[in-house]
């Protein structure tokens, strides 16, 4: 019982995390404008993405990912695939970290919309290898669970 | 379940999509016809202005040494003090001022301009709407 209670609790944080990053990119609430702008910006300051079409078509639709996927983790139907995703999205975007970090450049994040100025990549890192590792341990069991839910339903039809 | 994983994955990426494209096409109706607010300038019109426009880097210093509009001089309220002699010697009262930063939601052009007009008594400055977003063609 205690385990299931922290595994929501988990998920819920995750959710959280990930619905806010998403809903600030998409809006500027402290201006009450579009956040995409400074998204692209944001973006482009990573000098990974050589094509600006390909950078804008990014600042649109990542936000709207995160904010799906995390309302996905309350669903049976689609948690792995969040979770799946989720560990993809977080690996993709450590290395796009870590490499800004090796070039020196001056950045801010851009996970949580405009205001968040950090350039303390060591900080950035650990939080997100921190969301990685929360994301392994959720991705276990919900593997489990669906290997003794296919294991059972194949015991009930033999 | 590897196949299970990816099969929510691909719906999970076309749920995405819908309101992405209802998004993208929002914003592009919203670039398209945001008005000027008072003394902004859109890319355009600074453009046509030529020699006649001395062009104002109201970002950080970091930023303005990786890239800037060439012939921009740097003033930023970070450094104003130290920075405001030169604009002055690089300042001709017959051209018009372009204050610009980031784009979007950035707002140290306004607050640059503003200052220009209030402490320096200078009136034709504007600030470029969309800022470096704009000049890179974004």
């Amino acid at each position: 019982m205690a385990g299931k209670v922290i595994l929501l609790a988990l998920r819920a944080a995750l959710a959280w995390i990930f619905l806010k990053a998403g809903m600030l990119k998409i809006w500027d609430f402290a201006h009450w404008r579009s956040a995409t702008p400074d998204f692209t910006l944001a973006i482009q300051h990573y000098q990974i993405v050589p094509w600006p079409d390909l950078t804008m078509l990014l600042a649109v639709y990542l936000p709207w990912l995160e904010v799906i996927t995390a309302l996905a983790l309350f669903t049976r139907r689609l948690r792995l695939g969040a979770i799946t995703l989720f560990s993809g999205l977080t690996i993709v975007f450590l290395g796009a970290l870590g490499s800004a970090w090796h070039r020196g450049l001056d950045i801010s994040c851009g996970c949580f919309g405009k205001d968040e100025v950090s350039t303390d990549f060591p900080a950035m890192l650990t939080r997100d290898l921190c969301i990685l590792a929360s994301l392994t341990v959720l991705l276990a069991v919900e593997w489990r669970r669906l290997r003794r839910a296919s294991a059972s339903s194949q015991g009930v039809t033999q | 379940m590897i196949a299970r994983a990816f099969r929510q994955l691909a719906i999970l990426l076309g749920l995405a999509l819908l309101p992405a494209i209802v998004s993208a096409a929002l914003q592009l109706q919203w670039n398209r016809e945001e008005p000027l607010a008072a003394g902004e300038v859109r890319i355009a019109m600074a453009r046509e202005w030529g020699d006649k426009a001395i062009w104002v880097d109201a970002r950080s210093r970091a930023k303005f040494e990786k890239r800037h509009i060439p012939g921009a001089v740097l003033l930023n309220e970070d450094e104003w003090d130290k920075l405001v002699g030169p604009f002055l010697d690089a300042w001709d009262p017959d051209k018009e001022i372009v204050v610009y930063c980031d784009g979007g939601g950035c707002e140290a052009s306004t607050a640059v301009a503003n200052r220009m007009r209030d402490e320096l008594r200078i009136g034709n400055v504007h600030v470029l709407k969309g800022g470096w977003n704009a000049w890179l063609g974004k």
